[in-house]
């Protein structure tokens, strides 16, 4: 657990932070959903509509 | 990547306030100010930057529900939007974010802040799809029924590109970037029935609804799915 003066040297920084990186964040990396998940959303409602449709299928080989 | 413990401690003061928020949208209106870390509230020097972060969303409960806002939680409005201006180079969401934050301001406490010029809206025109959704997202603050701004108009224009962006957010498990999208969705004409947003709100909820940013779109989007403002 940090100090007290820890804390508050942390504080005194934050008087000159720069926000702006917290405003204008880049995208997250993606982590496509897994079929426990897709689950999960059937059971959510099953009107999920476009949420719920296949992935584009693959080219296949040759 | 480390976080330096400076945006740990700002990340998690946030992340309180939207807590907060949050709350204050779930329970009909009690004020939004979240539980900060004490030792910051002494010191002076943590809540604006908080605030500044939240933005608008800081008092989306009193926007939303009418209620009056206390005369603490404007002082602390008015001294983030005071102690963070955008600067001149600043990110176009950089800026927007402190024009919702204004224009709050005005809303709640009439003539205790200058009108500002809206800042140019024209990198979202050019934006695709993807990047639309993402600006927007970090701009749900200003997702607000009969609010009218550059961002809300370009917004409207583009439905089917918004609704594609929630569900491209969803399949990557964006929480946040789909939690912002379901709000703009929610005070848009012309999305598509076939998106299941109802549904979607709900496995957004579900799957990142721990995430305090992430419960305080999607209680405001379901705020705005039912009723207009107050």
């Amino acid at each position: 657990m940090p100090s007290k003066e820890t804390v508050m040297e942390e504080v005194a920084r934050i008087q000159d932070i720069d926000v702006d990186a917290a405003l204008d964040p880049a995208e997250a990396e993606g982590v496509y959903r897994d079929s426990r998940q897709c689950a999960a959303l059937a059971l959510a409602g099953g009107q999920g509509g476009v949420l719920l449709s296949p992935p584009t299928p693959r080219p296949k080989k040759g | 990547m480390e976080q330096s413990g400076t945006s740990t401690l700002l990340k998690g003061a946030v992340q309180d306030l939207a807590a907060g928020v949050a709350s204050a949208l779930r329970s009909g209106g009690h004020g939004p100010a979240g539980d900060l870390p004490s030792a910051a509230f002494a010191a002076d020097g943590l809540a604006p930057a908080a605030v500044r972060v939240l933005g608008a969303d800081y008092v989306l409960p009193h926007v939303l529900l009418g209620t009056r806002p206390d005369p603490a939680e404007l002082a602390l409005l008015r001294r983030a939007v005071e102690t963070y201006p955008p600067r001149a180079d600043a990110a176009p969401t950089v800026a927007w974010s402190h024009w919702a934050m204004t224009r709050a301001l005005r809303r709640l406490a009439p003539g205790e802040a200058v009108p500002a010029p809206e800042p140019a809206a024209d990198w979202l025109d050019t934006a695709d799809w993807r990047t639309l959704t993402h600006q927007l997202a970090i701009l749900a603050p200003l997702a607000l029924p009969g609010e009218d701004s550059a961002v809300g108009r370009a917004a409207r224009h583009r439905p089917v590109d918004v609704a594609r962006g929630f569900v491209r957010a969803v399949r990557r498990r964006d929480w946040a970037q789909a939690a912002g999208a379901a709000r703009w969705l929610t005070v848009l004409d012309g999305v598509p029935d076939t998106l299941g947003l109802d549904t979607g709100l709900d496995f957004v909820e579900l799957m990142g609804g721990g995430d305090p940013l992430v419960d305080l779109q999607v209680r405001a989007a379901r705020h705005l799915r039912v009723g207009a403002l107050v």
